[in-house]
């Protein structure tokens, strides 16, 4: 038997269900022969995958170190755990959960500071003032670090922190921090706001490939097939279906409901009848539908897609361009 | 590399010390393992990167010392001769991760402190730095100097608000940036927070005395107290300083061409100096004692028989270290390569490190590898201490 495809997936809480459902939606399912408590499993009917469950953390190192294929991490954590991330990993795609962002968040209380010149300067001058640096608790030493140099900013200090970062100010153990957040409200709560412009990094859960694991020719194949259902499902996603048929059907009218509604036609221009079948994006489909029975539509049936499986492959294609780019 | 080359890098390397020994360093040798907590705070945080970093049980990090400036400059705090005049030398390994060189690498070097004639100090560095290069046979290496206490006394006499001369400052030892700054300050126009600007224009030109209290009140009303570090008050001041910073909202096109005239002079030390004066002059600024500082350490210079002609004086060189506060100085092979040895005058760093009082200190780093020929490509500092 040939080596699997290792696709390293979280193994606990609201990430291993966002990231089951994930999967689940792209015809996926994942199952553990063995039991819940097993963290090793499989995906029904697919030959070739071993499913790894652990954590996040280890699963962005597992990546870095090639001894995963596959795995769903969050952006911020690649970028922070994996050095040149961009030469180890390659991010496939975004998976549409676990968004956070990284920021830089300062006492509400500092009312003279707004954005990231401000903090410049007022890091320059407490070191003047004090003798000392401010000090910065995060556990995104590495983001932070570039985010600063890219700046300009150079008198501060890292404080690691492992618990609750945001209380760090608060607690008298930092003057800022970096942290995570999706809402803000635990950093409002804590006395903190988010300067303007100190964004460091808008964050979701990814799909990244390992650029250093093993890919043998099975194993790619295996990732084609993955991915090519993964896109058949994001774009059946992003359409619904439209079907109508009606004798003022005719190419002018697809024209116009294409640069209106933004509408495809997968199988080509209305037949000889008037028959079409149209792919709208789902905000679009009320607008369209009334478009159509102004032009003389009957009837009009809108339905939700499963999978909208085409000739090409983007996300394998790009993923393929990025290891040959290394091999 | 042979052990046969190996051993004659050593020899020398000894040579050269013992040399230092006899021009009245003391030969010191600091643990290798040392507390990281001076190197990150002094070095900043970009450092760290390029440490070998542990920690120990207790939980304090340590790290291989990443050079020796802060090794020696803690053992002489530490010793009884803390504050009196004192010089040492050194020859041992230093430890950084280098991209394309061993990690692990020799340094002799030499640290004076608590000498206040600065300019005669600053000169016996640069000639002690030469005897190294002589040592291994650099014939006439290049000679690059700078002076950083320069560009500080000229920033402190424009006319230009508080935050945007210690941004000037900061950024002396960045290019990109002080460019950058400059574009910025010509440019600004509202710099400071928008929905604040009515309460500071309207603060702007009252009893700064007033307006602090005023400030400072209402955010004792809002219940807001010491937050991590920084006070109402330094918060108040700053507030009210955005005032001062939004009402001639740019630079002066004159100012910015005055600093960018100062900023490209550059030649042998002689002329540099006039053109100091002539611009000096010409602006009715005073570079008074750091100006004179320059001329006599030049005196000092050609006095130790240094080719005063011949060296290379930048007003905008510095060495991208923040800790230094005067003379900077990098003998090099030819333009472009890495510097064999490398220094400066640090006088604000043994404060930091806890000295009650200022100590004046001064010194450089040679490299080993790179004067015996054998440095590796990668990094083109060879120093990332304070000398």
């Amino acid at each position: 038997m040939t080596a699997p495809l290792i696709l390293a997936v979280p193994s606990k809480g609201r990430l291993q269900d966002n990231a089951e459902n994930f999967f689940a939606r792209a015809g996926l399912s994942l199952v553990k022969p063995r039991g819940a408590r097993d963290y090793r499993g499989t995906i029904a009917g697919v030959d070739g995958i071993e499913i790894a469950y652990l954590s996040a953390a280890e699963i962005t190192s597992q990546l870095a170190q090639g001894a995963a294929h596959l795995g769903v991490t969050g952006e911020d954590l690649v970028r922070e755990m994996i050095p040149q991330s961009d030469e180890r990993v390659v991010l496939i795609t975004g998976l549409g959960f676990g968004f956070a962002n990284v920021v830089i968040a300062v006492p509400q209380a500092w009312i003279d500071v707004r954005n990231m010149a401000d903090l410049d300067d007022v890091a320059t001058a407490f070191r003047l003032k004090h003798e000392r640096k401010m000090r910065l608790a995060t556990k995104y030493a590495n983001l932070t670090r570039d985010f600063f140099a890219a700046h300009g900013v150079v008198d501060y200090r890292i404080v690691e922190s492992s618990g609750a970062t945001e209380g760090a100010p608060a607690a008298g153990t930092a003057e800022m921090i970096v942290d995570i957040t999706t809402t803000g409200a635990t950093l409002a709560a804590n006395g903190l706001k988010v300067i303007e412009d100190g964004v460091i990094l808008r964050s979701q859960a990814n799909l990244v490939a390992a650029r250093a694991a093993a890919w043998t020719k099975e194993q790619r194949e295996t990732t084609r097939l993955l991915l090519d259902r993964i896109a058949a499902q994001k774009r059946a996603e992003a359409f619904s279906e439209v079907r109508t048929r009606f004798a003022g059907m005719n190419d002018g009218l697809l024209v116009a409901a294409r640069e209106k509604f933004g509408v495809t036609s997968p199988f080509g221009g209305p037949t000889s009848s008037g028959m079409l079948t149209l792919h709208c994006p789902p905000g679009n489909v009320h607008a369209l539908a009334n478009f159509l029975r102004e032009h003389g539509a009957d009837a009009i049936s809108v339905a939700a897609l499963d999978y909208v499986y085409a000739r090409d492959n983007p996300l394998y294609a790009k993923l393929a361009a990025e290891l040959d780019k290394r091999a | 590399m042979s052990s046969d080359t190996e051993t004659g890098t050593e020899t020398r390397a000894q040579a050269l010390v013992a040399s230092y020994v006899r021009a009245g360093y003391a030969r010191i040798d600091p643990p290798v393992l040392q507390p990281a907590e001076p190197f990150l705070d002094l070095s900043g945080e970009d450092i760290r990167r390029r440490m070998f970093l542990t920690t120990d049980p207790d939980g304090r990090e340590l790290c291989l010392r990443p050079d020796l400036t802060i090794p020696v400059s803690r053992d002489y705090l530490a010793s009884p001769q803390a504050g009196k005049p004192s010089g040492f030398c050194y020859l041992g390994v230093v430890f950084r991760h280098r991209h394309s060189a061993p990690a692990e690498f020799l340094q002799a070097g030499i640290e004076s402190f608590g000498r206040h004639d600065k300019a005669a100090a600053d000169a016996e560095m640069l000639a002690l730095g030469l005897e190294a290069t002589t040592q291994y046979g650099v014939g006439a290496p290049e000679i690059r100097i700078g002076d950083v206490r320069l560009f500080s006394a000229f920033v402190a006499a424009l006319d230009l608000a508080p935050a945007w001369k210690r941004r000037l400052i900061k950024d002396f030892n960045r290019k990109t940036s002080l460019k950058h700054d400059l574009e910025q300050m010509t440019l600004a126009t509202a710099n400071g927070s928008k929905e604040y600007q009515g309460v500071l224009a309207a603060l702007a030109g009252s009893d700064p005395k007033a307006a602090h209290h005023l400030v400072t009140d209402l955010l004792s009303i809002a219940g807001i107290a010491t937050v991590g570090g920084r006070s109402v008050a330094e918060i108040a001041d700053r507030f009210l300083e955005q005032s001062a910073l939004n009402a001639p909202t740019r630079l002066p096109r004159e100012t910015r061409a005055l600093i960018e005239r100062f900023l490209s002079i550059a030649g042998d030390p002689d002329d540099a100096a006039g053109e100091l004066r002539t611009l000096a002059g010409d602006a009715k600024i005073a570079l008074g004692p750091a100006l004179d500082l320059f001329e006599t350490r030049t005196g000092f210079l050609a006095a130790r028989g240094v080719d005063v002609r011949a060296i290379k004086f930048a007003t905008d060189f510095g060495r991208g270290f923040d800790y230094y506060t005067g003379f900077v100085f990098e003998l090099q092979r030819g333009r472009g390569q890495r510097p064999l040895v490398a220094g400066g005058r640090y006088d604000g760093l043994l404060t930091r490190l806890g000295a009650k009082e200022p100590i004046p200190a001064v010194g450089f780093a040679a490299s080993i590898d790179e004067l015996s020929g054998n440095g590796g490509s990668g990094e083109t500092k060879i120093n990332g201490g304070a000398s």
